[in-house]
């Protein structure tokens, strides 16, 4: 270990590595979320309600395979960069997304629905002024939890030229520099822990005060 | 105003019929409800009138315009509707609930927070108290209350109501049927009242319908179907104590007949002379300065003519004999077991107007029609 070697990979190499990251994240998850949210939606609808299982069950053996494996298989597909890592990185950050969507849509008591209709809300209405606020608290955590993971396994899409954090580690690994790895992971880790963190604050706030649990 | 006709529901994969060739005729201005066993369609009707769900067969009008030819949404706007779950946005206040429709209907801010306010009010919540809340801070009673003010927002000229106030407890349920029918007498809104409580449709009811599985069976007022159940179905609905809930139905004033003779305390003696030239079986005696003392019976006048101070005792025991002519015929039936009394004296204001006696209250429950 030399403080040469981290002061190097912390002021020099990190900042580029860390926006490149950020740019996955943000990306894949801004995708995520632009597909996931409405696909939701839908699903719920009572005309789609049974394409719901249908498209949870593939989504879940999306979810299954390896990140790695993903990765490892756009490779060919898309070839090298950032492009290609999005991709494989969205697959698998849909699932938690759209099942949590689906179960705090669901989740809406029918009676909150019978009433908002007899009123003559529209359905439309409906959706947005009922029964996505009272969801947003759950299709948050899902968007949390999707985050989380886009950030660990982002760490995978240097293998295919995508950069980020994962730079940084690879690097370290074939170089033997393991102060590479250590700022690498580290800030990686940091990353992960402070999206998580926010988005859950993030929840707690935007749970309609009269449904927060005291 | 409200014309079902020939309205058929068949729900898909159901058996039976829902609803069965219904045609039903609901008056304006009058509360009318549609009472019968859980099951029997009661919330389908209710559903088709504001299209929630549409009738495999037959139309609906209101004011003569068939609600299949309005949009729904337009429709529904313009009908007052409250569940028994009540459904009260929880992440909106209690005034925010309240000016939904009003929102729809897009007023200006002042109007509808001044219409908001007002319902409270009307409601019997507490303004400053409530106006903030959201609904999960409420209890069940004032929940309800709230849903019934939501409904009213805009002054609908109509009101479905399923099972309002099947979810409170019985003392809420009965201050909010009390107060839902003081209210009516002002508003006057024609109102499709559903409920599977035979007593809660006597209350409620200016007309009754009562269903089984699907089938009108019987359409009247709360006094011709506990007079004349049309068969044993409605008997068996209607319940054993189908006489005393009729007595529910009336007052005091409805069974009363006038007083026939008035005595003085000092023309004690000659009592049972005025009551048989009065031919009457009863006097009521007033001291001198026309204060009501009590009554007599002309077999207790005849019992103790000699003992004057024996029968002024007598008297006295039925002080407190007389009631307002608002009492209800239950409640003055109690009272004349309470007292251990022949008759009970019935006052308007401060004057005496009438006697009742179990005579009197027997023949007018068992009169015929038109007597
Ligand atoms: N959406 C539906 N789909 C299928 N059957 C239904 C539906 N709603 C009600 N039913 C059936 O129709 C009948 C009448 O129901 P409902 O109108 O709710 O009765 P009530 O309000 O008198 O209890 C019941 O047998 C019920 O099971
Ligand atoms: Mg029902």
């Amino acid at each position: 270990m030399s403080w040469e070697n981290f002061r190097f990979a912390l002021f020099e190499k990190a900042p580029e590595a860390l926006f490149e990251h950020s740019m996955i994240v943000v990306i894949t998850i801004t995708i995520a979320i632009l597909i996931s949210v409405p696909l939701g939606v839908l699903l719920t609808r009572p005309k789609y309600k049974g394409l719901g299982l249908v498209t949870l069950n593939v989504l879940n053996v999306l979810q299954a395979i390896p990140g790695l494996a993903i990765i490892a298989l756009a490779l060919p597909i898309l070839g090298l960069g950032m492009k290609p890592a999005v991709v494989a990185l969205l697959f698998q950050s849909l699932l938690p997304i759209v099942r949590n969507t689906i179960a705090g849509l669901i989740g809406v008591s029918p009676d909150v629905k019978e009433a908002a209709c007899g009123m003559g809300m529209s359905q439309r209405r409906i959706l947005l002024e009922v029964e996505i606020p009272l969801a947003m608290p759950i299709i948050l955590s899902g968007i949390r939890t999707a985050t989380v993971y886009v950030v660990s396994i982002g760490t995978l899409a240097a293998l295919i030229g995508a950069g980020g954090l994962g730079n940084l580690i690879m690097g370290g690994l074939a170089l033997f520099r393991p102060e590479y790895l250590l700022v690498g992971a580290g800030l990686g880790a940091i990353m992960a822990i402070t999206l998580e963190r926010s988005l859950s604050y993030l929840e707690r706030r935007i749970t309609p005060p009269g449904m927060r649990v005291s | 105003m409200i014309e079902l006709k020939q309205i058929t529901k068949q729900y898909l994969g159901q058996a039976m019929p829902a609803v069965e060739n219904l045609s039903l005729s609901i008056p304006e201005g009058e509360i009318c409800v549609l009472v019968g066993p859980s099951g029997c369609g009661k919330s389908t009707i209710l559903r088709m009138i504001n299209r929630m769900i549409e009738p495999t067969s037959g139309t609906v009008t209101i004011k003569g315009e068939d609600v299949s030819s309005t949009d729904s949404d337009q429709l529904r706007m313009g009908i007052g509707y409250v569940i028994q779950q009540i459904g009260l946005l929880p992440h909106r206040t209690i005034a925010e609930n309240i000016a939904i429709v009003p929102r729809l209907y897009k007023w200006p801010k002042e109007r509808i927070a001044k219409r908001v306010d007002e319902l409270i009010v009307m409601m019997g919540l507490d303004l400053e108290k409530t106006r903030g809340k959201y609904p999960s801070q409420l209890s069940g009673g004032q929940m309800q209350r709230v849903g019934v003010a939501r409904a009213m927002a805009v002054d609908p000229p109509i009101m479905l109501m399923d099972e309002p106030f099947g979810a409170v407890d019985p003392i809420a349920r009965n201050h909010l049927q009390d107060e839902l029918l003081r209210l009516q007498k002002e508003i006057k809104k024609t109102i499709v009242f559903v409920t599977h409580d035979i007593n809660e449709a006597i209350k409620m009811g200016d007309n009754i319908a009562i269903f089984d599985a699907g089938k009108l069976v019987q359409f009247g007022t709360p006094e011709e179907i506990l007079t004349n159940p049309k068969n044993s179905f409605v008997e068996n609905f209607i319940g054993h104590d189908r006489v005393v809930k009729k007595l529910n139905l009336y007052r005091a004033d409805d069974a009363m007949q006038p007083v026939g003779c008035l005595v003085k305390e000092s023309d004690l003696q000659s009592a049972g002379q005025r009551m048989k030239d009065a031919g009457t079986e009863v006097a009521f005696l007033l001291n001198e300065v026309g204060q009501r003392l009590g009554h007599l019976t002309f077999a207790e006048f005849e019992a103790g003519k000699g003992d004057l101070e024996g029968l002024r005792k007598k008297v006295l025991r039925t002080e407190k004999a007389f009631v307002q002519i608002s009492t209800s015929l239950p409640d003055a039936l109690s009272l004349l077991l309470e007292f251990d009394s022949d008759y009970l004296g019935i006052l308007k204001g401060d004057e005496l107007c009438g006697m009742l006696s179990f005579k009197d209250i027997r023949k007018h429950v068992y009169r015929k029609d038109g007597e």
